[in-house]
């Protein structure tokens, strides 16, 4: 356990440093700079804004000195929002992504689970096409179409919900959720029918219906484990994608998440704001990634922490 | 549930005459669906089965014994599966028309099975002991702890030792036979009046099959079990059972006391079925005289080792063997024992760590590419698997063109020719040439692999287990062919099996490997009759004779 | 048994075989939904490269004075605030759209058919070094990067490809990996050694054959993923830079004017959806024809 850690710990090291080292020279090498925006500002207060910013020392310089900053936990003040520090921001913004996230992978999981079971019980079947026709469709309406159409018709026409925010009205957490949720739980759907159609053709399962066990025994208790193998892989790429995809779900309903944070920063040429974002998304896949790994250990008798890797 | 059971076995309990007969199979007829319409694959057999015997179900692949055997525990998938008629009664149940709440209370409790494979019997992802006390807790009303209490005793009963521990490991963890042994504790637990085992040694090696048949026959006197037994392996069967059903493409075509039906068979099918089985030794027609020449195949002191995970696998050790041209030298071990690997080192399918082998006077390992490519035609391999040997893009002519393509043996004006006569040498009919693979059964595939090796006219061929893969009928033909071939173009052959009758039949001296090493090699009719080496008596005893 | 002239063979009569792709093409005959996905695919690859000829209207035509209209006769699915035929600016932007798609998918295949045989076929350190590789390349955030990309280097097509293209040939290179392993385990590779084929040849008459099928499937897989991952970067102003247009630059103008022009955003993500369903179907029906066992269910 401790050793899948260290080395878990050890190979994600490098990887957090690349992201950090590309993202840091990405930025900078790109035309313009924070505060060319601001047309009204003469030159000597960019100078003085880039002298107070350490944007006038020489790029190595400047990178050391993020990374020395780095290492104590500081991220930085913010370019664009003067008076308040990258930390502060994200401390605001993760706390509601998370949420939105959380709700999403619920909804995705007993969906996409339930769906893909009911299908791989009885396939070739009503039973199975009607939940995978839906989660074909799931698939096929990416985030930035059905969000906007839920809030056409539940939001516009029906006025049933909130079209935005998060938290100021009852429900309006509800359409973000399932916007952002539906496109996964249409995966799961179909990771779990194949995973679980390929275990109920194993040999172990003749032997438990040989037993006189019932169908429902014989789905939970001896199937499930090896049929969810497929989801559980894909959890972490998964939630790396949940993430990324609430960019877009934050726009669209206006949720002061840390994805709409990132855009406009990316927009804005928010230098310290990117680093802060990008790093902490990027050691959150890692460990999600782990976490992932973990579960399909715990769930296999035949995987060790050690194998794997 | 536990109710609806109790009160359906109560009912079936309350018929208490003494009655010798406990399965009546009437009339039962199968069919499936398929893509190119209806296969019947049992066709209107009865059978019945007597407390305390042991029937045995024999035939080939595709005879039907497996699934008309699934059809009595109602594990048929429907569709595409029909019971098209037919009555089978246990007690005055029909268990082909019973509803699944009753079949239920039966399977698992009053009748059990003993499945083929012990690798894919088990859940993977369930303990050893939560698996075995399944069904007496889905049966009867213990506790658990009884429940644990009953297993470890079954499991010391099956020859488990060091029950306590072994119950809360997970199959994995287990060797192939004592995951059979789990699998039988698991299926006796409930104490069924009826066993059913299909083919329960056919996935293990000769020795362990010999202890599982003695396991199953010692539990089945013991417990006064009638089982059925399904194989295809004659001699199982004969060892077996009182009774035995000979079944051909689903029909019973013999049946009758076993003694009887193995000692003056009626049918020609099961006639055809005996003298295929290769009891005698290898017949005088193609005994191979030594000559005094010079050996084509040196084997000098090879060793090959694997790289494990943490430590290297000695799977060759120190090998040396010698053959002359036109000999063919049987190759026999249980899985695992390097006869496979020693094989492949031998075609340079894999490199060796130390020795050498010698083809005539080239030095196999040590040749360059271009060197190599010209010894590569005097060695050919035919390998085990008929399915996974051809390559399933390419017509038989692509591949029999192939090899005399790349040495440019032919012409490209007589391929052609030359391809249809190695078809008709192998006895398949060359206007098949256009095929693919998958259009052929097991036994035309293994032709197609042996007209490929011979293409290029080889002086050795390398044969790794060709005919277990097939069934009996095929394989003595398939052998007949070999013996064939190697005489009429003075073929030299390496024949590896892990069956002794087989290699009884087709050798001139036989080699025994064990753990790496030979540890016996000598004539063959010498070795089988009087065997030096401990390990060749044990696996001669194993082997089950009439 | 057969020592006969060469007179005796020019007369046989050969059994004309069925390969394992002609029975793969039955299998796909038989699934209604693939053969109408396969057909309306193929529609709309003619419709969108023959575009300039096709379209009722010119790509910039403005009409100011109808400004945003519903589907009419003249306008069959109507205009946008500028009086633009939304017909043709769907049209156009599709030949982007599926152009992203092709393009991107083909970077992705060279690179992840390459990386995968190589790895699977030579196997050993360089197998784990390349995939050692794939992973920590798989765990970096993807997403973030072409934002950034996108943001930073301006938003010019030829970037989306390679952008794009690089995040997808990763799955490639593992699907073409464990197919190449899975291939050279076989029995008739040891085969073709035995007889004494060179590497290449193995390669090309032996292995290649063999992993097409999956790779095909792939491809029609990779492609809609492509086109979802345009139309996403597109909706977050990221992707094609107008005047250029794509299936998600028009949703994403139409999301703007969805209360009062609700056509703007239905008929843009109508026709994506429509692709994006058939691409899938076709896929899955290409997977099932493909390998046979799939079908055993």
């Amino acid at each position: 356990m401790i050793r899948f850690f260290l080395s878990r710990l050890l190979q994600a090291m490098p990887v957090i440093f690349i992201v950090i080292t590309a993202t840091f020279f990405l930025i900078r090498s790109a035309p313009g700079g924070p505060f060319d925006a601001d047309k009204v500002v003469s030159q000597e207060v960019i100078e003085r804004l880039n002298e107070r910013y350490n944007l006038d020392a020489p790029i190595h310089q400047q990178y050391f000195d993020y990374l020395s900053h780095l290492i104590r936990g500081d991220f930085g003040p913010s370019f664009r929002y003067t008076n308040r520090s990258v930390t502060e921001m994200i401390g605001a913004g993760l706390p509601i992504t998370f949420e939105l996230a959380i709700y999403a992978i619920m909804i995705a999981l007993i969906i996409g689970i339930s769906a893909g079971m009911l299908a791989a019980v009885r396939p070739n079947t009503a039973q199975d096409y009607i939940p995978m026709s839906l989660a074909m469709t799931g698939i096929c309406m990416p985030s930035f179409l059905l969000g906007p159409l839920l809030v056409l018709v539940f939001g516009i026409w029906l006025q049933w919900l909130p079209v935005s925010g998060w938290g100021y009205s009852p429900g309006d957490k509800i359409l973000p959720a399932i916007t952002l949720g539906s496109t996964y739980a249409a995966y799961i759907a179909r990771l779990t029918r194949g995973g679980m159609l390929e275990v109920l053709n194993q040999d172990y399962i003749r032997t438990a219906k040989a037993k006189g066990l019932s169908t429902s025994k014989i789905i939970f208790k001896h199937a499930l484990r090896g049929g969810l193998a497929p989801v559980v892989a894909f959890l972490g790429p998964a939630i790396a994608g949940l993430l990324a995809g609430s960019f877009v779900v934050e726009t669209i309903f206006q949720i002061p998440g840390l994805g709409r944070f990132y855009v406009q920063a990316a927009f804005n040429r928010d230098y310290t704001m990117i680093m802060g974002t990008t790093i902490l998304l990027s050691c959150l896949i890692v460990f999600l990634n782990m976490l992932s790994d973990l579960l399909a250990v715990w769930l296999n008798p035949r995987l060790t922490l050690d194998a794997k890797h | 549930m536990v109710f609806e059971t109790r009160s359906i076995l109560a009912q079936l309990a309350t018929d208490t005459r003494d009655i010798m007969e406990l399965l009546n199979v009437n009339n039962l007829s199968i069919a499936f669906d398929t893509r190119d319409g209806k296969t019947q694959a049992v066709d209107n057999i009865s059978f019945n089965v007597q407390q305390g015997e042991t029937l045995g179900i024999v035939g080939e692949s595709g005879s039907g014994k497996s699934v008309s055997c699934y059809a009595l525990m109602g594990l048929i998938d429907k569709p595409p599966g029909h019971i098209e008629r037919g009555k089978a009664l246990f007690h005055n149940v029909d268990l082909l028309s019973a509803d699944e709440k009753t079949m239920r209370g039966i399977r698992g409790k009053r009748i059990s099975m003993i499945f083929q494979d012990p690798m894919t019997a088990l859940n993977p992802y369930l303990s050893v002991g939560a698996q075995i006390i399944e069904p007496l807790l889905l049966h009867e009303d213990v506790s658990r702890n009884l429940a644990k209490q009953k297993a470890l005793t079954l499991l010391e009963e099956v020859g488990i030792n060091d029950a306590a521990s072994r119950y809360y490991q997970y199959p994995h963890e287990l060797s192939g036979g004592m995951r059979q042994r789990v699998v039988i504790a698991m299926a006796l637990i409930t104490e069924p009046e009826l066993l059913i085992a299909d083919e329960p040694t056919t996935a293990l090696d000769v020795t362990i099959q010999a202890q599982i048949l003695e396991l199953i026959k010692d539990l089945q006197q013991r417990r006064n079990i009638a089982v059925i037994f399904i194989s295809h392996d004659l001699d199982v069967i004969r060892y077996m059972t009182d009774r035995t059903l000979v079944m051909e493409q689903g029909r019973i075509v013999e049946h009758g006391q076993s003694q009887t039906v193995f000692n003056s068979p009626n049918h020609s099918y099961t006639k055809k079925l005996l003298a295929s089985i290769p009891q005698q030794a290898k017949p005088v027609k193609f005994k191979y005289t030594p000559k005094k020449n010079s050996p084509l195949l040196s084997v000098n002191n090879v060793s090959i080792s694997y790289a494990d995970r943490s430590s290297r696998f000695q799977a060759v050790n120190n090998v040396s063997l010698k053959l002359a041209k036109g000999e063919i030298l049987g190759l026999v071990g249980e899985s695992g024992c390097g006869k496979t690997t020693l094989s492949q080192s031998i075609v340079k399918l894999i490199n060796i760590d130390r020795g050498e082998i010698l083809l005539g006077e080239l030095s196999l390992h040590k040749l360059n590419t271009s060197e190599l490519k010209q010894a590569r035609k005097n060695v050919q391999m035919i390998f085990q698997d008929p399915y996974a040997s051809l390559n399933p893009r390419m017509t038989v002519f692509n591949t029999l063109a192939e090899p005399l393509k790349i040495h440019r043996l032919a012409e490209s004006s007589d391929i052609k020719k030359k391809v249809l006569n190695l078809m008709a040498d192998v006895g398949l009919d060359p206007c098949w040439a256009n095929k693919y693979p998958h259009e052929f059964s097991g036994g035309q595939r293994q032709r197609i692999a042996i007209a490929r090796a011979l293409a290029v006219e080889p002086q050795l061929i390398i044969a790794d287990e060709p005919v277990s893969a097939l069934d009996v009928t095929i394989q003595a033909q398939i052998l007949e062919l070999l013996l064939t071939l190697c005489q009429q173009r003075q073929l030299t052959m390496i024949f590896i099996s892990h069956d002794l009758a087989v290699v009884r039949y087709i050798a001139d001296r036989t080699a025994v490997m064990n753990q790496g090493k030979i540890v016996e090699l000598n004539a063959t009719e010498t070795l089988y009759q009087e065997p030096t080496h401990s390990y060749t008596q044990q696996l001669l005893s194993a082997k089950l004779s009439g | 048994m057969a020592t006969d002239s060469l007179q005796q063979y020019q007369d046989v009569v050969f059994d004309q075989g069925r390969s394992p792709w002609q029975d793969a093409w039955y299998r796909l005959k038989q699934n209604k939904l693939a053969i109408i996905s396969l057909n309306f695919l193929a529609a709309l690859v003619v419709i969108c490269v023959l575009t300039p000829w096709l379209a009722p209207y010119g790509y910039e035509t403005q009409n100011l004075a109808l400004g945003a209209s519903g589907p009419s006769a003249a306008h069959w699915l109507g205009t946008d605030i500028h009086g633009r035929d939304l017909m043709t600016r769907l049209m156009y932007g599709g030949r982007i759209s599926l152009m992203v798609g092709f393009a991107a998918t083909a970077v992705s295949l060279v690179i992840g058919v390459l990386w995968g045989a190589i790895a699977g076929y030579v196997g050993g350190l360089t197998d784990t070094v390349l995939m050692r590789i794939v992973d920590i390349l798989y765990a970096l955030p993807f997403m973030i990067f072409i934002i950034l990309l996108m943001v930073v280097f301006g938003r010019s097509l030829l970037l989306l490809f390679l952008a794009i293209g690089l995040i997808e040939w990763l799955t490639m290179a593992r699907i073409v990996r464990t197919q190449v392993m899975n291939i050279r385990n076989q029995e008739f590779v040891s085969a073709a050694i035995v007889t004494g084929l060179s590497h290449w040849q193995i390669i090309s008459r032996h292995i290649i054959p063999n992993i097409i099928g999956p790779v095909i499937v792939y491809i029609t897989l990779t492609i809609p993923s492509v086109m979802l991952l345009e139309a996403f970067l597109s909706f977050l102003g990221l992707g094609i830079q107008p005047p250029q247009s794509s299936w998600g630059v028009l949703i994403s103008g139409g999301v703007e004017t969805m209360e009062e022009y609700p056509w703007l955003l239905l008929f843009p993500g109508l026709t994506l959806s429509a692709t994006l369903f058939a691409l899938n179907f076709l896929g899955d029906g290409l997977r099932d024809a493909l390998d046979p066992r799939a079908t055993s269910d």
